[in-house]
């Protein structure tokens, strides 16, 4: 990405000035709630395009699952050549469709995420407007506490657990194991 | 699924595309199914028709999956229904509030549909 020239740059500068009595902590406060709202604007677009999605991909499935329907009704065919490559056919959509169902529920899971990461934000933008309460460090510990309850999956934990030990964000990922996820875990009690 | 009654699965879910998948699934398999967004529309619905099974997420508006399964084992119609928690989480704390809230079972997202529908069938 490009950084704008550097006159249009001037002229936005200008055009964005401060309110008067600003102080760093209303700035603060303020960015932080952009990146809510960027968050929430971009969320709002992409639950539109899934919906669409999921909508397609339920059609496309079940119409596959109506052809292996048919296909099982004509006892004629199912012995020559193309019954059998239809049957194979059949045996791929199923299990690609398996794969698509388990696949499109990461929506779920980044739409969740999202949201904590959004109320961290709220809460941060929230906790920086009080001064005095950002000078003492039992606030601070009592804000982590807040934002360590929030994180629930697995992999929250984690990332919260390494930002909190020191690590830069660009080094978390690839130090994340890669089956963080229980995904698919069953327990009867 | 085989015979002439055909079992009615409530699955409760506020993610759209997830109530999507999992009544996809379950149809698929012959099960009947009945949707709701939260706990408290569950709760309605359960109330108006007995279910076989419930399928409940955890985070929810309004109220989660396990004050919604709470709510449900008072009620004397539910008190022997299995109901199957399917969620992100994975936590011991989390989970042990559903066992204690009356769960049946805890299944950890993202499901895989063979799975699912093999558990379901162990506990119907």
């Amino acid at each position: 990405m490009s950084m704008p020239a550097s006159t249009a740059d001037t002229t936005v500068i200008r055009a964005l000035r401060l309110p008067d009595g600003w102080t760093p902590e209303q700035q603060i406060a303020q960015m932080l709630g952009l990146c809510e709202a960027q968050m929430d604007s971009a969320q709002q677009e992409s639950d539109q395009s899934v919906d669409v999605l999921v909508q397609a991909f339920t059609a496309l499935a079940e119409a596959a699952r109506a052809v292996g329907a048919l296909a099982a009704d004509l006892p004629a065919q199912t012995e020559s050549k193309q019954g059998q490559d239809l049957r194979e056919q059949l045996t791929v959509l199923s299990k690609q469709t398996a794969a698509a169902v388990v696949a499109f529920q990461f929506y779920d899971k980044l739409t969740q995420r999202l949201g904590h990461v959004r109320y961290s934000l709220s809460a941060l933008a929230l906790f920086v407007c009080n001064s005095a309460q950002m000078q003492q460090a039992e606030q601070w510990q009592r804000l982590h506490s807040t934002l360590r309850r929030l994180y629930r999956t697995q992999s929250e934990r984690e990332v919260f657990q390494m930002v909190m030990d020191g690590n830069e964000a660009c080094a978390i990922r690839p130090a994340l194991p890669a089956d963080t996820v229980a995904a698919g875990e069953v327990e009867l009690f | 699924m085989s015979g002439a009654h055909q079992q009615t699965i409530l699955a409760v879910d506020d993610s759209a595309s997830m109530r999507q998948m999992v009544r996809f699934t379950l149809e698929g398999a012959g099960y009947k199914v009945v949707q709701a967004a939260d706990g408290v529309e569950a709760l309605e619905l359960a109330k108006h028709g007995p279910v076989d099974l419930v399928l409940t997420d955890v985070n929810m508006p309004r109220m989660d999956g396990i004050a919604l399964v709470r709510e449900l084992r008072s009620l004397d119609s539910y008190k022997f229904v299995p109901m199957l928690v399917l969620t992100t989480e994975s936590g011991q704390e989390t989970k042990l509030r559903g066992k204690q809230a009356g769960a049946t079972g805890w299944i950890v997202k993202p499901f895989n549909p063979e799975q699912l529908l093999a558990t379901i069938g162990r506990v119907l």
